[in-house]
Order: C-alpha cells, then sequence, then structure tokens
C-alpha cells in the first residue's frame, strides 16, 4: 500500500503538485481495501476473477480504476458498495468493515436506475425519505440537490422524459443526497455521446469541489480517466489485479486544453502500454517514460 | 402524357420545341424522385413495434368491428351467399312438412323429387338461414326488447336484474380474488421462501378446472351466491398468484440494488420499490384476469339455483330466442369491452410515467 503513494519516477513534478499530492497522502482513509478476493460459484479451478486487491483512497480524492473490458472493474465496484459479496478480504469505509448495501457508499450505475414511477424530485428525496427524513426538509434538501446539477427547472418531469445525461445527473443528485463516505461511479457516462461526455466530466469535478465526497469512478476510457482522476487504479486481468497506481500530474482545476500537454499524453502513453501491452509479459519490463520538467501555474 | 409538354415551372405549354427534351427529362426525373422515395415517418401501415399515428388507430378499431357485422350482414341478407335452410310455406303433398317449419335444402329437394315422381304435389318455401344465426336487425331489436320484456313466469327476474346479479357476483369473485392474491403474488415475486412454499401447490391446483369444484362448493356453501362466488374466486385466483408473482419478478433488479445504496431496508425495498414499479404491469394483468372472471361466470351461475345472464341465455337458447341469446351475449361483451376501456383510462391517470406504454 505504501507504494501505491510513491510518486512515479518517470514525471518531475512541479513543486505545488507534489504538494498536493503529499496533502492528499496526509488525509484521514476513507476507503480501505485488503486482500479483496472474488470467485464466482463454480468456477473454482479457473483464475479468480479479483486475486488480491488492495488501496486505499483518502477523504476527498477523486480515484479512476481503470482496465480491459471484462477485467473485473464492475464487480469490484460492486463488492464495494456491499452488493457483492467478498470471497476473502475485506473493505472498509471510514473505517467501518462493509457487510451489504448502505446509505454511506452512494452509488450511480451506467444502466440508468432513476425510478421511474417517481418524478426527478421524488427520486433525489428517496435517500433522505428512507433515512426517516421528514417530507418538507428532505424536499428542500432534493431541489438544492438538483440546483447543484443543473435541473432545477425539471424538478416535477419523470425520468423517462429526460435525455440521458439528465438521467445520470438526477442519479448524481440522488446519490450525493444522502451525503456518502464515498460516491461509486460505474461508467457513469459510459452511454453518452462524446460532447454530453465531457460536458458530464467537467460538471462531476465542479460538483466535486462544491461538496466534501470521495469518488471513486470506473472508466475504461483513458482520456475520462486522465481528465478526471487524482490516481487512477490500473486494473490487469486474469486474475483480477492492479498493475499500477498512477499520480495523475496534471494541475487543478482541470480543462479541456490540458489533454494536450506532455503530463497528460504521458499519463496516457503510461496507460496504454498497461492496458494494451503489445506482449503481456513485458509489461513490468516496459522502459520509462522520460520527459522534459514542464511549467505548472500554481494551483487556485 | 400532356404534362410532358408542359414547363415543370410555370406550367404554361412550351413554344420552344429545342425545350421539350429538356423540359421532358425534369418531368421525368420528378416523377421517378417522387416515386422512389419511400413513405416516411408515420406513414407505414405496417411498423415493427412502431405506433399508429391516432387516426389510424381510430379507423382500425372501428374496422374491427365493422368487418364481423359486415360479413354478419351480407350473410343474412344476400339470399345466395349462405341461406342453407328452406321455410316451407306450402307443405303440398309432403306428410311431415308444416307451414313454418324449417328443412335442410338438399332434404327438401329430394321430398318435392319424390313428390313429383310419384304425381303429387310439391311444397313451396323461401331459402333463409338456420334459426341459430338471426339478422342483425333481429338481434338489435331483441337488444332493446329483451330489457322491456317482462319474464315468462312471475318471480324470475329482469333482464337487467340477471345482468345486475352476474356483474354482483364477478365483482364479488373477482374482489376476494385480488385482496388475497395480489399481496401473495407480491411476495412470492419478491421473496423465494414465499415462492418455493406456495407456487408449487398453486400451480397444481391452478390445473384443475374450476367448474369441477362446482358440486363441493354447492355442498359446503349451500345454493345461493355463495358457492358462485367461489367458483369465480377459483378461477381467477390460483392464475393471478402465478402471474402477478411472475410480474413482480420482471421488476429490473438494478432498480433493487440502486434503492438498497440509497439505505432502503427490507420493508422499504418490498413498499417503496417493488409495489409501485410492478404496479402498472400489475394493473394490465389484472384486466385480463377480469376477463377469465367472466369465462367461469358462464359456468358459476349454471350451478346451484340458476341465475344471472347465462342462466337468460340457456333459457332463451331453450325457447329458441336466438335473436335474445345474441344479445345478451352481445352484451356480455360490450360490458366487458366498456370495463376494459373505462379501466385503461383509469391507468392512464393513475401511471402517468407510463404514457407511451398503452
Ligand atoms: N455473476 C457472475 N457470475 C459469473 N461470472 C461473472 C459474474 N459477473 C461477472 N462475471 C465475470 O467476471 C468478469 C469481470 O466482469 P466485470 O463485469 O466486473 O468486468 P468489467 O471490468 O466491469 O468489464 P466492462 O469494462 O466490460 O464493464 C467477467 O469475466 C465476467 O464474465
Ligand atoms: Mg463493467
Amino acid at each position: 500500500m505504501e507504494e501505491a503513494l510513491v510518486l512515479p519516477d518517470y514525471l518531475d513534478l512541479s513543486p505545488e503538485l507534489r504538494k498536493r499530492f503529499e496533502s492528499i497522502a496526509a488525509r484521514e482513509t476513507i476507503l480501505e481495501v485488503s486482500h479483496l478476493r472474488k470467485e464466482f460459484p463454480g468456477m473454482e479451478n479457473r483464475p479468480p476473477i479479483l486475486g488480491d486487491i488492495s488501496f486505499e483512497v483518502k477523504r476527498r480524492e477523486f480515484i479512476c480504476v481503470i482496465g480491459a473490458s471484462g477485467c473485473g472493474k464492475s464487480t469490484m465496484l460492486r463488492m464495494l458498495g456491499g452488493l457483492e459479496p467478498c470471497t476473502a478480504g475485506e473493505v472498509r469505509v471510514s473505517g467501518k468493515s462493509v457487510h451489504g448495501p448502505g446509505a454511506d457508499r452512494g452509488m450511480v450505475f451506467q444502466e440508468y436506475t432513476l425510478f421511474p414511477w417517481l418524478t426527478v424530485k421524488k427520486n433525489v428525496m428517496f435517500g433522505p425519505r428512507m433515512a426517516g427524513q421528514g417530507r418538507d426538509s428532505s424536499e428542500a434538501e432534493a431541489l438544492q440537490w438538483l440546483e447543484m446539477v443543473g435541473l432545477a427547472d425539471r424538478v416535477d418531469a419523470y425520468p423517462n422524459q429526460l435525455s440521458g445525461g439528465m438521467k445520470q445527473r438526477v442519479a448524481i443528485a440522488r446519490a450525493l443526497a444522502n451525503y456518502p463516505d464515498i460516491l461509486l461511479m460505474d461508467e457513469p457516462f459510459g452511454a453518452l455521446d462524446a460532447q454530453t461526455r465531457s460536458q458530464m466530466q467537467r460538471h462531476l469535478l465542479q460538483i466535486w469541489r462544491n461538496v466534501d465526497v470521495t469518488i471513486l469512478f470506473v472508466t475504461h476510457d483513458l482520456d475520462e480517466a486522465i481528465f478526471l482522476a487524482d490516481r487512477i487504479v490500473v486494473l490487469g486481468a486474469h486474475p483480477g489485479r492492479i498493475l499500477e497506481i498512477i499520480q495523475v500530474p496534471v494541475d487543478r482545476p482541470r480543462s479541456q486544453a490540458q489533454a494536450l500537454s506532455p503530463h497528460f499524453l504521458a499519463v496516457k502513453k503510461r496507460l496504454e502500454q498497461l492496458i494494451h501491452p503489445e506482449d503481456p509479459d513485458a509489461v513490468k519490463s516496459l522502459p520509462m517514460i522520460r520527459m522534459a520538467r514542464v511549467g505548472t501555474e500554481a494551483e487556485p | 402524357m400532356i404534362v410532358k409538354h408542359l414547363s415543370p415551372v410555370t406550367g404554361l405549354p412550351h413554344a420552344d420545341p429545342s425545350n421539350s427534351a429538356v423540359t421532358h427529362a425534369a418531368s421525368k426525373s420528378m416523377s421517378t424522385t417522387t416515386q422512389k422515395t419511400p413513405r416516411r415517418g408515420n406513414g407505414g401501415w405496417l411498423q415493427v413495434r412502431k405506433p399508429l399515428s391516432r387516426k389510424k388507430s381510430l379507423w382500425l378499431a372501428q374496422g374491427a368491428f365493422l368487418l364481423p357485422l359486415l360479413l354478419w350482414c351480407a350473410i343474412s341478407y344476400v339470399p345466395f351467399l349462405w341461406h342453407p335452410m328452406i321455410t316451407v310455406q306450402n307443405p303440398g303433398s309432403v306428410d311431415y312438412f308444416q307451414p313454418g317449419m324449417q328443412v335442410d335444402r338438399a332434404e327438401f329437394k329430394e321430398q318435392n323429387q319424390k313428390q313429383i315422381d310419384h304425381g303429387g304435389l310439391p311444397a313451396t318455401g323461401t331459402r333463409e338461414n338456420p334459426v341459430y344465426l338471426p339478422a342483425p336487425h333481429r338481434v338489435a331489436k331483441a337488444l332493446v326488447t329483451a330489457f322491456l320484456t317482462p319474464p315468462i313466469r312471475d318471480g324470475e327476474p329482469w333482464l337487467h336484474e340477471s345482468l345486475g346479479h352476474s356483474i354482483r357476483i364477478i365483482f364479488l369473485g373477482f374482489l376476494f380474488s385480488a385482496v388475497l392474491g395480489i399481496p401473495l403474488g407480491l411476495l412470492c415475486g419478491t421473496f423465494a421462501l414465499v415462492s418455493k412454499l406456495g407456487e408449487p401447490f398453486v400451480d397444481f391446483v391452478r390445473y384443475m378446472p374450476a367448474p369441477a369444484f362446482g358440486a363441493l362448493s354447492v355442498a359446503i356453501l349451500g345454493i345461493d351466491d355463495a358457492p358462485k362466488v367461489a367458483i369465480i374466486f377459483v378461477g381467477t385466483f390460483f392464475q393471478m398468484v402465478l402471474v402477478l408473482a411472475n410480474t413482480t419478478r420482471s421488476l429490473p433488479i438494478p432498480l433493487l440494488e440502486a434503492a438498497q445504496t440509497l439505505g432502503a431496508g427490507r420493508r422499504q425495498l418490498l413498499m417503496n420499490v417493488v409495489v409501485p414499479g410492478v404496479l402498472p404491469m400489475l394493473y394490465r394483468d389484472m384486466r385480463i384476469l377480469l376477463g377469465w372472471a367472466w369465462t367461469y361466470l358462464i359456468v358459476a351461475e349454471l350451478i346451484g339455483a340458476s341465475s344471472g345472464i347465462s342462466f337468460f341465455i340457456y333459457q332463451q337458447a331453450k325457447y329458441r330466442n336466438y335473436d335474445n341469446v345474441y344479445a345478451a351475449i352481445i352484451l356480455i361483451g360490450l360490458i366487458g369491452l366498456g370495463t376494459d376501456l373505462i379501466l385503461k383510462g383509469l391507468g392512464r391517470v393513475f401511471f402517468p410515467w407510463e404514457k407511451d406504454k398503452g
């Protein structure tokens, strides 16, 4: 786990970034995954879906999980959410061991899971209502969250009257209305077109800046991962395992223009090498990419 | 074609013949494009899983009733289409013919041939349809007069009373079914325990025809309405449990998982996700099941003390008043269709989020 926090030596970091990563590392741990293992019944003599997965996520950190299709990203996220039992290992959220789903871990799925029989507002009120909060206060709460995701004018619409991007924004508001410790997102923008997708990414970052929430975001889009994440957890398959945890040396606040910056491209190249290696056995002996130090502007 | 010699733009005849070739080509290309362009949008009648326009739906719905009616009219009023019987007017020398009697056309011919061969007087008659197929206007008339005609014997119910009685039986039987069947179906579809415990037995009883319980229910419940209600109950309840359980199971799991990650406990999952989630589908199922209740009504009303609309039909058939029989059958159809349309309309009010799903 310690090595996960060691800065990759193939990149020089600006002092500002270094300071940022150090401050993140010093924060309290929100999510602690230790020796997580997953086998599905009836697959005993094949390699497990997830081998031995350990990592930590700090408070208000933005983590992306990336990996080839079928390597177990969704399975891992579902285990963190408590929707799938662990074969071995443990998941702790804010120090408490996870056994089953709960309101402390919000989830946003790729498929649309809004309740079709509830209006947008009532969807967002669902969590607070389940927690026993009164109608009026949960309604006020819901309106506030819908304002935040920019849907204040659609509160009385039904989900089937919304576009895909709007549905996911409601889903995010619905999850946040529970004040979860961590937000688990499984390719939430996977079904959206490129334009909406990048709009949603910017929007999510904006929300994350304003809300005290930790985010674990599964994606298979390299650009998306680099654009969003503080750190990227790269998973390999057969068995699912962590290949590397990469700190993203790109300043915040992020902008689309940074997608052409040398740091961004370096991380992307590295991710490509890890996820689509020409020779799968050669991953470990990949030459490190050297690159010139790039001047970075100070963080606001 | 005259058009060829007209300018496509001005519509005026061309004075200059050298231009006409161009015009010809232009008009030709125009006509081919209009031909080749397929009709798009809501133009097609046969599109896979696409709704028809409102106007088209209305036309088709009318056609659905008009076509059978037209066929019926044709058979009834156009003599040579069917009319397989002959109603005797003058029996002639045939011993057993009587005026007003209906005989097979072949039989009529044979008997007349016999009379002609033996020098007797041949019978005369008109071609008609069999008594069991009255013409539409007679049924229409019966539809009105059946309500106005007092019962044949004192103490027997009027038609509207019979009908009211039938509706009450259906309502009670279906109500009991629903009160027990809906919760049980929901529980079977939600909890594997209830499903494993309940469904095999329900499936077993389901295959026993409800009328088979007729004699038994009379023995147990007496001859009044109770056994009739029981037949409706038996006929619909067991099917209902299985149908509703399956419907409940069709609720997408991700919805339940999403609710769990939002903090919903078991009870809340059932009451706040499963129930509202399947309610519109449940409602549709119940509309279909209500139709089945009418099927069992026909049996239910003939056991014990016969009553209701089925008894009316049975009796009228015995008196060979087939126009009344048809009138009553059509009446049942109208009541069924009416209820279903009302329920469908109410469904749109109850479940506004289901708008485009019929
Ligand atoms: N319920 C299950 N039973 C058996 N095997 C399963 C089950 N669910 C998932 N798997 C297997 O686990 C592996 C990982 O699946 P998972 O959905 O986690 O992959 P993923 O990384 O999310 O892929 P993608 O990027 O395509 O979403 C796959 O090989 C899949 O076949
Ligand atoms: Mg997945």
